[in-house]
């Protein structure tokens, strides 16, 4: 086990009744870099995601962080060692306001989280919408608060389902300037996307997940000419 | 013979059943909290009530303590009552289908009201404390009723301030509109869960106190709460507290209402004719339900 990782997922398998979701499935990442997860439909990328956020439960595998076990965690102590994630179907808490979707998971209270999540607000410039119900925001505006909802909690490793699924052009190359300053300020990024040209512009290096199995790996450019990926995707 | 209804007649109808209804509203939001947080319909929650109500008349009977001073102490009992319920038994079936949790807090409901009959026998009491009433023009307010409605208002009054304006409210919040979300945030929903039945517990063992003011004590005296508070939170939208508080108003207007023009007795079943057009016209409530 190497401790330069910040993430090691090792022979990791989930199924769900007869379909095996996830097939023996290894990582390692790297800290202070961008990764992108892609594969079709129903390859197993948000189940991946589920299992090392401890949303799922492994049938076999094991998973590290910092060199440490989290696979057997509970979800909110996974979440305190330092992952954070959004999800494909945006959540917020639709019926608290702009503010306290943040506040309510910070893990200090008081002025700190407070002048905190204001400058996390301004940075997707939400500022002005803080007393705004959640729920009452745009499809976009919604899914900047998901993302600074995770970084309220500083994680070390950020895992991002589809965060450019339907946010406007604008606005999407603020989210795109903001995950790379989160690889500036020291962190882990893994993308799951569909937009080949967002994902393939971010990542430093790409899975690729078909049937539950990674199929390749490897920088962008050796992706795209991949002979199993293209046939994963477009079928012999 | 027509029954003749005067202007002061209905206005006394609107009184008595808003008097009734604010009660009615802070055991319900009891119910509505627990449901919210865990989708758990806590059938047991008349028992809690129940072991309220006995609470307050034993201090009564015993010390003669002032009835509404022993809620100080019938809602952290509950409230502890509450939290080893959960840990206990409750937390067994959260991710459960919901028919398990019916089974399992129908049981509780039939256990506690059982013990209760052993321990005190199933004899009618009561706290003469408060009793009589005044008039204000032409309307009459029961003087208890009028002061466990204030009481009630205030209960309840709190209660919101907690879910509003703490981190923890905020969190029993959150966790009620997205509980996997809530865990990945970093959000125990194991501990939000113990504090939740503690708070729906207490809330429902405040009303055992204040219900104990107006009417007999018994083993089997919580059930007609427990479906009351069921059409509130109907009326309202499951999961939905401010909406709990206005149907439990709500639910006590329309019978107060109902007893002018009914017997007591048919008045009874208007509620249940509400829960049944409710749910066919409006099943997620009558507020904006969450579904």
């Amino acid at each position: 086990m190497r401790d330069s990782l910040i993430l090691e997922v090792k022979d990791l398998t989930k199924r769900f009744g007869g379909v095996t979701a996830i097939s023996r499935c290894s990582l390692a990442l790297e800290p202070r870099r961008i990764y992108g997860l892609i594969g079709p439909n129903g390859s197993g990328k948000t189940t991946l995601f589920n299992l090392i956020t401890g949303l799922e439960h492994r049938d076999e595998g094991e998973v590290r962080f910092k060199g440490e076990r989290i696979d057997g965690l509970k979800p909110h102590q996974i979440a305190l060692r330092g992952i954070g994630r959004t999800f494909q179907i945006i959540r917020i808490f639709p019926e608290l306001t702009a503010l306290e979707n943040l506040l309510v998971v910070a893990r200090s209270t008081g002025g700190a989280a407070r002048r905190r999540a204001l400058e996390l607000l301004a940075f997707v410039k939400l500022d002005r919408l803080k007393g705004e119900y959640a729920g009452n925001l745009s499809y976009g505006q919604q899914k900047l608060l998901e993302f600074t909802r995770v970084l309220i909690l500083d994680p070390e490793l950020i895992l991002l389902d589809e965060p450019a699924a339907g946010v406007n052009r604008t606005l999407l190359n603020d989210l795109l300037e903001a995950i790379r300053g989160l690889k500036e300020q020291g962190k882990t990024v893994v993308i799951v996307e569909h937009d080949m040209k967002v994902v393939m512009g971010l990542s430093e290096k790409l899975f690729v997940l078909d049937y539950g199995e990674k199929i390749a790996e490897g920088p962008p450019e050796a992706i795209q000419n991949d002979e199993r990926v293209v046939e994963a995707y477009f079928g012999r | 013979m027509p029954i003749q209804i005067t202007g002061a007649m209905m206005l006394q109808g609107v009184v008595s059943g808003l008097l009734a209804g604010g009660l009615y509203a802070m055991v319900a939001l009891g119910l509505s909290l627990i449901f919210g947080v865990m989708r758990v319909i806590n059938i047991a929650h008349g028992a809690l009530l129940m072991l309220g109500a006995y609470t307050t008349y034993w201090l009564f009977a015993l010390y003669g303590m002032n009835p509404f001073l022993s809620l100080l102490i019938s809602f952290p009992l509950l409230f502890g009552v509450g939290v080893l319920l959960q840990r206990w038994f409750v937390h067994r079936v959260v991710n459960a289908p919901e028919l398990s949790s019916l089974l399992l807090t129908f049981g509780i409901s039939i256990f506690i009201p059982n013990l209760a009959m052993l321990a005190w026998t199933a004899d009618y009491r009561s706290v003469e404390f408060l009793t009589g009433s005044f008039l204000l023009g032409p309307i009459a307010f029961s003087k208890p009723r009028l002061v466990t409605f204030l009481f009630a208002l205030g209960i309840a009054g709190l209660a919101f301030l907690f879910l509003l304006k703490t981190k923890l409210g905020k969190a029993i919040r959150a966790t009620s509109q997205h509980r996997e979300v809530a865990q990945v945030c970093g959000i125990n929903v194991r501990r939000i869960d113990l504090i939740a039945f503690g708070l729906g517990a207490g809330l429902a063992g405040a009303g055992g106190s204040l219900v104990s003011v107006m009417f007999s004590v018994f083993p089997e005296m919580g059930q007609i709460y427990v479906f009351k508070s069921f059409l509130v939170i109907v009326l309202g939208g499951a999961g939905n507290y401010p909406g709990a508080f206005f149907g439990g108003l709500l639910l006590g207007l329309v019978e107060g209402l109902a007893s002018l023009l009914l017997t007591a007795q048919l008045s009874e079943v208007i509620a249940y004719i509400l829960l049944v057009l409710v749910l066919l016209v409006r099943p997620t409530g009558l507020l904006r339900g969450r579904a």
